[in-house]
């Protein structure tokens, strides 16, 4: 796999007629509905990715948007299968997607399962521009919690961030973390957190401090802990505690929400809008 | 008996097998699947990134079936677990269910929650029955060892998937061993596969699955047997991948549970995919034994190498039959 597109890509990219069929039967495209970046289309992508191939001077967002759009993406084929044009739109997308990660804008959806596939194609990949992306959205959301960087991590005691702990209210669920009490039965339990001698080394704040992290109103030390994308979602933690804090979703929107702030805080300093 | 079938995205793009072997086995027991091909990914990975699009996306699916007054079948756990979380949430709150349905509203859909959502192994439990299944077994498994693999999010959190015993399930090991096959015991059996993380944290991910695989062989086990794309494509593909990166031999192989009943069912190994999976399972065939027709089996065992020759033989021996 090249940093360029081939040139068989480059004429399909002008054998597109626009029909929107990969569109329609896109099985993320209901995601538009709710994250308005018109690249989760793949007929839209094409547009953005013709502008890509011909060097027009694109914006950090621009290029950010597209990367986003075809990261967004579970993989599975169907554009490609339904392209009256024959275009292999799957691996397109691909090969956009890792000649835009080597530029060097954190991507923040390569730490959820849509990277599973690119994990499977990994041997077909130099090791450091397979690792690099990986690192680069883990130290860009870390560089966003001051918090973390400091040895004492001592908490000033007021005023707690209402508005982040507010936020945690997407499900029910989330609002449980207020009646833990620091039993940490979910640590225990915690496949991650076994894996490691020293897992707060490691991993940061473990679980049952995630939980205390969100009552205190602290979202530096939530954000920036390697556990919350470390997390696989077992939901070993959730069924086990006795307070019936649900864990894994907490866990959850967190990473929701952790996600929406370091990308609006990285685009502000950037200085660039839409 | 009438289901609509989930695939999802990771089936019919990279594990056909799965799909094909289903689908063979469901017919043999006459099971009728409906496609729907407006169905759109189940929200799985979009939960990481943003909740309303998860709901939205899970509940669209929803919907389309209800259109059809149809039930759902999920063969991947992670579709199951999060179109039951997603039914599960909207039951509860009003506000949810009215949100999506104004988005849904746009395509003429409307969630209203009136569908069941099952996942395969449940459906052959439950909803077929291990004695209906028996009645047509054409060959078991003599000698066989499996450790079956329940999968995360087929069985956790347990107040919204209902699917079995979070701590101590049977449904799983009760499938397994109407294919005469044996559920071993294995300490792991409840712990996560790993695939969440690959393509994450592949170092992790890695150890987990290492340690589960061996906890599997070191408890006797000949394969591993999962009904989940990702399950099976962390236990093969990657398994596979594993054991060259970290130089090791002796791969505990995978074998889809569909793949495995199919063979009891006689059904063409070809239309089970037995060769598509990486890490051979061939294997397995050459531990069948025709139920009723144990005393013309010997001559078909010279195949079969040391250990699980002798015992199958001195099974033949024994068997009153």
């Amino acid at each position: 796999m090249g940093r360029h597109l081939t040139m068989i890509q480059l004429m399909e990219l002008d054998a597109c007629m626009h029909c929107r069929t990969c569109s329609s039967q896109c099985s993320v495209a209901v995601a538009f509905e709710g994250i308005p970046n018109i690249n989760i289309l793949p007929s839209e992508k094409i547009a953005s990715i013709r502008a890509l191939a011909s060097r027009k001077e694109l914006t950090p967002e621009e290029l950010r948007n597209i990367q986003e759009g075809v990261y967004l993406c579970t993989n599975c084929y169907r554009c490609t299968v339904v392209c009256p044009a024959g275009i292999d739109l799957q691996k397109l997308w691909f090969d956009v997607r890792e000649i835009l990660l080597q530029q060097g804008y954190p991507e923040y959806l390569v730490l959820s399962p849509l990277s599973f596939y690119r994990g499977l194609m990994k041997e077909e990949m130099a090791q450091r521009d397979y690792e690099e992306p990986l690192t680069q959205a883990r130290e860009a959301i870390s560089a966003q919690c001051d918090l973390m960087k400091r040895k004492d991590k001592a908490l000033p005691l007021t005023p707690t961030d209402r508005p982040f702990q507010n936020g945690l209210n997407l499900s029910a669920q989330a609002k449980t973390f207020s009646v833990c009490f620091g039993c940490q039965t979910c640590t225990t339990v915690c496949p991650v957190v076994a894996n490691y001698e020293n897992p707060q080394e490691v991993l940061g704040l473990l679980p049952h401090q995630i939980m205390h992290a969100a009552g205190l109103g602290v979202r530096d030390l939530a954000f920036g802990s390697n556990m919350l994308w470390d997390c696989l979602t077992c939901y070993q933690c959730q069924e086990q505690c006795p307070q019936g804090v649900c864990v894994t979703d907490v866990l959850y929107e967190l990473r929701n929400l952790a996600v929406r702030y370091v990308r609006e805080k990285t685009l502000s300093s950037s200085g660039k809008t839409l | 008996m009438k289901f609509a079938l989930f695939l999802g995205c990771t089936i019919p793009a990279r594990l056909k097998q799965y799909e094909a072997s289903s689908r063979a086995v469901l017919e043999k027991l006459n099971v009728e699947l409906v496609d729907i091909r407006e169905f759109n990914c189940c929200g799985y990975p979009l939960r990481n990134i943003d909740f309303k699009v998860f709901l939205l996306s899970s509940a669209r699916n929803l919907a389309l079936a209800e259109k059809k007054n149809l039930d759902v079948m999920a063969l991947c756990k992670c579709c199951y677990g999060s179109l039951k979380k997603a039914d599960y949430l909207m039951k509860e709150n009003a506000s949810l269910r009215k949100e999506v349905n104004g988005a849904l509203e746009k395509e003429g859909l409307k969630y209203e929650g009136r569908i069941e959502i099952k996942h395969l192994l449940a459906v052959l439990h439950k909803d077929i029955g291990i004695e209906a299944i028996k009645g047509k077994i054409a060959m078991t498994f003599k000698g066989l060892k499996i450790a079956a693999h329940y999968g995360c999010h087929a069985l956790r959190p347990s107040q919204v998937v209902g699917f079995d015993n979070p701590v101590a399930p049977s449904l799983f090991d009760q499938l397994v061993e109407v294919t005469g096959a044996e559920s071993v015991d294995w300490p792991m059996k409840l712990e996560c596969c790993g695939a969440p993380l690959w393509g994450v944290n592949d170092r992790l991910s890695m150890d987990l699955t290492l340690k589960k695989l061996t906890d599997g062989k070191k408890s006797g086990a000949d394969y591993v047997c999962a009904a989940c794309p990702y399950c099976h494509l962390q236990f093969d593909k990657v398994q596979k991948m594993i054991l060259s990166q970290r130089n090791l031999n002796h791969p505990l192989p995978s074998v889809l549970y569909p793949q495995l009943l199919g063979l009891n069912l006689g059904i063409d190994r070809k239309a089970l995919g037995m060769e598509m999976n990486e890490i051979p399972i061939t294997g397995i065939e050459e531990l069948l034994a025709a139920e009723t027709e144990l005393a013309k089996q010997p001559e078909s065992t010279e195949k079969i190498e040391s250990d699980k020759g002798s015992f199958l033989e001195s099974r033949g021996k024994d068997d009153p039959k």
